[in-house]
This record gives C-alpha cells, structure tokens and sequence, in this order.
C-alpha cells in the first residue's frame, strides 16, 4: 500500500469525500495563509506600529 | 552502387505514369494492346499463339481515356482450380503501420501513483480557487460595512452627573441631535400617569426609559426631521416649530402632524464611571 494508492483510496475515491476535503483544505488555507501573512508583517513592521510603542506613551492603564 | 541503381530506375521505369490531383493513375502513353511476340524467342518452344489464359476481349480488359484508366470485367472469372498454398515463405511480416518504433520503456508501470498525481493536482487547483472565491466575497462584502471613521463616532459617552436635576442636555450622535432629560420625580409621575393606550402612538413610559429619571432619545420630530424645542409645548415636554407637533415629557407624540413617538436609541448605564453611552 504505497502513499499514492492511500491518498486516492482516502480522499479521492468518492466524489463527496473529494469535494468535502477540498472545502476543509481551503477553509485551512485561509486560516493559515492569513496568520502567516499578518506574522510577517508583524516581524518586516517590528518596532513601527502602535502595539509595539504603545507603552512608552501609554505608562498606566487606569486613568 | 547509389549512382548505378538510380541511372537503373530512370532508364527502367515508364515515365508515363503518374498520379492526378484526384488519385487517378494517369499513363497517358500507356499501349495496352501489345501482344506477344510471335516468333520463338531463343529457348525451342516454336512459336507460340496468344496465350491461352488471356481472357477474350468480349470479356472485359482495359480501357484507356485520356483521364483515366479503368479495367473493366463482364465476366465472373472462373475458380482458380491449382492453387498451391505456400506453407513455409520467407518474406517479412506485414504489419500495419511496420515503421512504428516501440514505446514500452516510456510506459509506466504503475498507473496508481499518475492517477494520484492527478487527483492531487485537481484537487490543489479546486483549494487555491476555493480560496480566490471566498476572498473575493468576503472583500466585496467588507466594503459594504461601515468604515473605521463612522465606527469612530458610532458612540457618544456622557457623564451623568453634570446633568442637574430637570434639565436637558443636547449631544451629537452620529450626526443627528439626542436629547437626555433628567427628570424630576413630577415629571416621572406625570409621563407614567398619562393615559398612553389612548395616544397615537401608544407606548408606555416604562417601555421608552430605562431608568425613570433618565429620559434618552432622538431629537429628530418623527413627521419631517425639524429638531423639536425642549421645555415647551402643551404637554411640557417638548414642540417642534415646523409644523407645531407637541410631545410629552416621555417624547410621546400628544398633538400635531406627527405620526410616532420620539425614536429612542440603543444606550446602556456604566455605572463604574456615572457615564451614559449612547451607541
């Protein structure tokens, strides 16, 4: 039983299966697409954005 | 021996035949009518007749036009009575199409993982469209939404506590006036005395207010949009100067064109810091 034969076996045999997978895969891929995308952005950003300077104008929280 | 064979062809080969643009053999030259010759020629059989195999010519044969040649039998021709089956021969095989080279060593020999392959590639392709598809909606629909500079002001505080007791105060919410009136306990027992299942629009004060004493609503006249006068009117409460609707000091609608009751928006009570929170 090779990897190939397992994949089809597993998802690609029955067309419901198939489909379903695939809506799950994309779901997921939105998810973690978009989670790298924003970490990313967050690391090329380090030290610019207001969450990162925020403390040194903001000292306490209660006012 | 290139050479020799070629001067061999040429000078062998009729050059009257040739083919038509429409695959009729054309031999314009062609003699079809020649016969054997009569004399014997140099092995000592005598002279021989026409021979006697050659169909009549009442039977058919050739014809020549100047365009095409045709053979032509009216006769079924007889059986052949000796045949002589040759069992053993040495000539080449005939194969249909002999010059096809064999393809076996690009054949695979697992057809699973090429189908698998497929299967993923498809499968790859339909995720990524997925993908594409819901992004498109979901951004389409985000420009629907309200952007960040009206989320901005979708909410107003106010401090409660620099409101005296029976007055008004006036604040902008969301471009459009809201009046807050405390009330004095009068006020209260008069707005929940009044007969409201009478009125035109018929609303309890305890539906409209959340604290008795706190009095929160539009300042917009629900007949055509005037802003209404605070403290004025019959009823004590408030009257539009457009068209003269009088409201009660519930923001009820008692007199005049208007149809409905002052429109009460959505606020809440933070308690912890005396504020109102319109929004």
């Amino acid at each position: 039983m090779s990897f190939s034969t397992t994949f089809y076996n597993t998802f690609a045999k029955r067309n419901s299966v198939y489909v379903t997978s695939i809506f799950t895969a994309a779901f997921a891929f939105g998810i973690g697409f978009d989670t790298a995308i924003t970490t990313f952005w967050d690391r090329w950003n380090a030290g610019k954005q207001w969450k990162d300077i925020r403390h040194k104008y903001i000292q306490q929280d209660e006012e | 021996m290139a050479s020799f064979q070629a001067v061999k062809k040429s000078i062998n080969l009729a050059p009257t035949v040739r083919t038509l643009a429409s695959g009729v053999p054309a031999a314009p030259a062609l003699n079809l009518h020649v016969r054997a010759s009569a004399d014997d020629h140099g092995h000592g059989h005598g002279p021989s007749g026409p021979r006697l195999d050659t169909p009549p010519r009442w039977a058919g044969g050739f014809q020549r036009t100047t365009h095409s040649l045709s053979s032509k039998t009216l006769l079924n021709a007889p059986t052949t009575t000796t045949f002589q089956s040759r069992l053993l021969h040495t000539s080449a095989v005939a194969k249909d199409a002999p010059e096809v080279p064999d393809f076996g060593s690009y054949r695979t020999n697992s057809t699973d993982s090429n189908r698998t392959l497929s299967y993923a590639l498809v499968g790859t392709m339909g995720v990524l469209s997925a993908s594409v598809a819901k992004s498109s909606v979901t951004e389409f629909l985000q420009t629907m939404s309200a952007s960040a500079d009206v989320l901005a002001l979708a909410k107003v505080e106010v401090e409660l506590g620099n409101i005296p007791e029976g007055k008004n105060v006036i604040i902008k919410w969301r471009g459009k006036p809201v009046f807050i009136r405390h009330r004095t306990q009068s006020e209260i027992d008069e707005a929940r005395s009044a007969e409201w299942r009478s009125f035109r629009d018929p609303e309890s004060d305890e539906q409209r207010t959340k604290r008795p004493e706190w009095l929160v609503m539009l300042g917009v006249c629900t007949h055509l949009g005037c802003v209404p006068i605070g403290e004025a009117g019959d009823f004590g409460g408030w009257f539009c100067p457009c068209h003269g609707s009088h409201y009660d000091i519930s923001g009820r609608a008692r007199k005049g064109p208007a149809p409905l009751n002052l429109e009460i928006p959505q606020y809440e009570f933070n308690d912890a810091e005396g504020k109102l929170v319109v929004g």
